[in-house]
């Protein structure tokens, strides 16, 4: 099927020919045949019936009056050739006579007719005639049948051949277009030669020539459009290329072609430079000043032959080249460094200063990520500059923090961040009066991380809050059904987070521990951020809540200040109470502290009490509480009395 | 003694002939009747008298002649009721009720020329034992040879105004 759709016009029309010429001829050869056999058969039926009509009266009536004359009767069509055979049989069955004249030379067909005989009077049937007739004339017309329709289909079939070889010749100038148009590429031009032509086929020869020539004109055209796109996307390239390659404000290469230039080579050594209180700049003389100190700082950069790159806001970077020793880049950075804090750069009609740190990686494979890690050391470290150093194990402690803060998450989310309670007892009466809850990560085989270990982390993922607002929420659940007062570590950052604030607000109001919950807040804090601490502790007071002032005695502490803050109690600082029997200083230390507390009216709290003896310094000392291993080590509690 | 066996053997030959050739007439002659259209073509159920008429001292011949016929026929030939009776011929003219005559072998030929009168006169047809009967009038009789030939008297079938089955045409052969 699938032959016949993708076939040749002229074999199809062959194929359609050939069918329909096949069922009309043999239609008609059949019909035609079956005409002429019927024919030629009842003509010869006919004839021996007229022969048999002939003599049938006289054979009935001899019949009837027993007359034995049959033959005699006979005799008039029996000298015929065609009559092969007759037999008369009467009614009983009995033949009567049987004639037999020859046997035909060829086997031609025979025709027998039988006609019943009659009484002549009554019609009656008295017996039947079965002529045998010779075929021969019947055959032989039927042959000359045969053969004149041979002729014919000879004759019929060489005109389908003629018109099939006629169709060819018509549809040929359609196969020398196709070959002709088959390579046909838009701006080259065909001609076509046809050997003879139809008037169709001049018109599709005219309107292909036509076709070519707005071909032509329509490709001169599209080439035309193409070169000058080819200019225009020249120039966006270039123009997205430094777009791409180039800071727009100081036309130095950016980070993008800084780190493709630097795998051209499998190491490199890379210095990155980073503007100090660039903030400060932008927030005080704004935007536009900040822009324009980038664009001077770049420029002079470029006229000291740094080749700077700009790889972020205010972060420059420098590239050692070829033939540059470490120690010599080193060396030109130290000198950048040098006469950058002798510079004076102008903005608005003022002089300004820059400072700048830089982080140095020296024969790096990842030197972007090693100068970084430089730049970050010789910021925390308050240096110039610092050089990067695999050994110091910067990158490891990069990863063990990734992979806590990673754990700190999910400790979240499975709810395994629990609280311990270490008991606080009165020096008076040696009975625990409070619990300082603090806070652990338990593993999944049950073990427990301590929060020195994870909560310096946890501030920097800004995961604290959620690990203040768990714990307060434990511990605030916890003491619902005990009577003891509890304290909850605060950090700065929680005070000044208003989400956690108003978090806190809703435990105590739901909880109804207001008025037993104390909030140990570091020295430092307190009086680096007073005014958000102090009106934090006038709302919490105001639920009933009480505050401790942790760590107290190690700072520059400032009385004035706690004072201001109205805090309840002074947790003493452990590094003064873990040696107090031994250390006189820390004694006298800690006897002004008590001296003072008593003074203002509010209670002390002494850490680290890890033994009898200095229990006994602390009881004498007339400090309210003990808290420490020798008293009470951290213990899970439940919700039960004790 | 030679003559008179000799005379007896052809009486008895003759008398044997004879015998074959009435029993012969006696199975044609009934249904020569029976192809007389002025007969068939009527409706009436009712019998016909088939007479075999007698001369003189014929009588016997003439009975046994019927019996035969009838003990063929059984009163019956083609779809016509017959019955077959000994006639003399002085009767026969006085009678109405005959439809076919068949006259007995070697009548008068004056009471043959009578026969076939009445014959014509009552378009009855008249067949006899003897051909050489035709020349006084009878209209037909058969001839046993070689083959069994109808000799059919042509001017008695035109006077006579006969009409028989057009198929005894075709086989009889006529004389004028």
């Amino acid at each position: 099927m699938n032959y016949f759709k993708n076939a040749r016009l002229s074999t199809k029309l062959f194929l359609l020919l050939s069918m329909v010429t096949f069922i009309i001829f043999g239609t008609i050869t059949l019909v035609t045949f079956s005409i002429v056999r019927d024919l030629t058969l009842n003509s010869q039926k006919e004839k021996a019936l007229l022969l048999i009509d002939t003599v049938s009266p006289t054979v009935s009536l001899s019949l009837f009056l027993g007359l034995n004359d049959l033959g005699s009767k006979l005799s008039s069509i029996t000298h015929r050739e065609e009559v092969i055979a007759l037999q008369i049989i009467d009614l009983k069955g009995k033949v009567l006579l049987n004639y037999r004249q020859h046997i035909p030379a060829e086997p031609y067909q025979t025709i027998n007719v039988t006609e019943d005989l009659v009484e002549p009077s009554t019609l009656k049937p008295i017996g039947s005639i079965t002529l045998t007739y010779s075929g021969e004339e019947f055959t032989k017309t039927m042959n000359r049948f045969y053969t004149l329709y041979g002729w014919i289909s000879i004759s019929v079939f060489s005109i389908l051949w003629l018109m099939i070889l006629w169709i060819n010749r018509l549809l040929l100038p359609i196969t020398l277009i196709a070959r002709k148009v088959r390579n046909y590429k838009p701006g080259t031009k065909i001609t076509f030669d046809l050997p003879f032509t139809q008037r169709e086929f001049t018109h599709i020869v005219h309107s292909f020539e036509s076709m070519q020539e707005s071909v032509i004109a329509y490709s001169d055209e599209i080439e035309s459009i193409n070169k000058n796109l080819e200019i225009k996307i020249a120039e966006q390239t270039h123009k997205a290329t430094q777009h791409l390659y180039y800071d727009p404000l100081t036309s130095l290469p950016n980070r993008i072609k800084l780190q493709e230039d630097l795998l051209r080579q499998p190491t490199n050594t890379v210095a990155i430079l980073n503007i100090d209180d660039f903030k400060e700049i932008n927030d005080f003389f704004g935007i536009d000043a900040g822009d324009w100190l980038l664009t001077q700082i770049a420029s002079w950069f470029h006229e000291l032959k740094l080749n700077p790159y700009r790889i972020g806001g205010d972060e420059f970077a420098f590239r050692s080249h070829d033939g540059h020793s470490p120690a010599q880049f080193q060396h030109d950075i130290e000198s950048l460094l040098s006469s950058l804090n002798e510079k004076l750069f102008m903005i608005s009609d003022e002089t300004v200063h820059v400072r700048a740190t830089v982080g140095i990686a020296i024969d790096s494979t990842k030197p972007l990520i090693h100068a970084d890690i430089a730049l970050n050391k010789a910021r925390s470290a308050k240096q110039l500059y610092s050089t990067y150093d695999q050994f110091e194990g910067i990158e490891q402690q990069y990863k063990n923090n990734i992979a806590m803060s990673a754990q700190i998450r999910q400790a979240l989310v499975e709810h395994r961040i629990v609280c311990q309670y270490q008991p606080i007892i009165s020096c008076e009466n040696g009975k625990i009066e409070k619990f300082e809850t603090l806070v652990r990560i338990q593993n999944e085989d049950g073990s427990l991380i301590a929060p020195c270990e994870f909560l310096p982390i946890a501030q920097k993922t800004k995961l604290y809050h959620q690990i203040t607002q768990e714990v307060i929420y434990q511990a605030c659940r916890l003491f619902m059904g005990r009577h003891e007062q509890f304290s909850v570590n605060l950090s700065g950052s929680d005070i000044l987070d208003q989400r956690t604030v108003t978090t806190i607000e809703n435990i105590l109001r739901q909880t109804g521990t207001a008025d037993r919950i104390i909030f140990e807040i570091l020295e430092s804090e307190g009086i680096e951020n007073f005014e958000e601490v102090a009106l934090f502790i006038t709302r919490m007071k105001g639920l009933g809540a009480k505050f401790a002032i942790d760590d107290f005695g190690t700072g520059y502490s400032n009385f004035e200040n706690i004072l201001k803050l109205n805090v309840d109690i002074l947790k003493i600082d452990g590094s003064l109470i873990k040696s107090i029997d031994q250390n006189p200083r820390n004694r006298i230390v800690v006897e002004a502290i008590v001296h003072f507390a008593h003074k203002i009216g509010i209670d002390t709290v002494a850490e680290f009490v890890s033994s009898e003896e200095i229990l006994r310094h602390v009881e004498d000392l007339g400090i309210t509480y003990a808290q420490g291993f020798h008293t009470g080590k951290p213990q899970f509690l439940n919700q039960q009395l004790m | 003694m030679r003559a008179v066996l000799l005379l007896l053997f052809s009486t008895i030959l003759a008398f044997a002939g004879d015998s074959f050739i009435t029993k012969a007439h006696a199975r044609i002659v009934p249904k020569i009747m029976a192809l007389d259209t002025s007969l068939t073509s009527k409706s009436d159920p009712s019998k016909k008298n088939f007479a075999v008429v007698y001369d003189s001292n014929q009588k016997s011949e003439a009975q046994s002649i019927a019996d035969e016929i009838n003990k063929i026929y059984n009163g019956k030939v083609a779809a016509l009721y017959f019955s077959a009776i000994p006639v003399s011929a002085n009767e026969l003219f006085e009678r109405k009720d005959i439809a076919f005559v068949y006259v007995v072998h070697n009548c008068n030929p004056k009471i043959l020329e009578k026969i076939a009168a009445w014959s014509i006169e009552n378009t009855v047809p008249a067949f006899s034992y003897d051909v050489a009967d035709l020349e006084y009038g009878i209209l037909g009789s058969i001839a046993i040879e070689r083959s069994t030939i109808i000799y059919v008297n042509k001017k008695t079938l035109k006077k006579g105004k006969f009409h028989f089955d057009e198929t005894l045409y075709h086989i009889a052969r006529f004389i004028e």
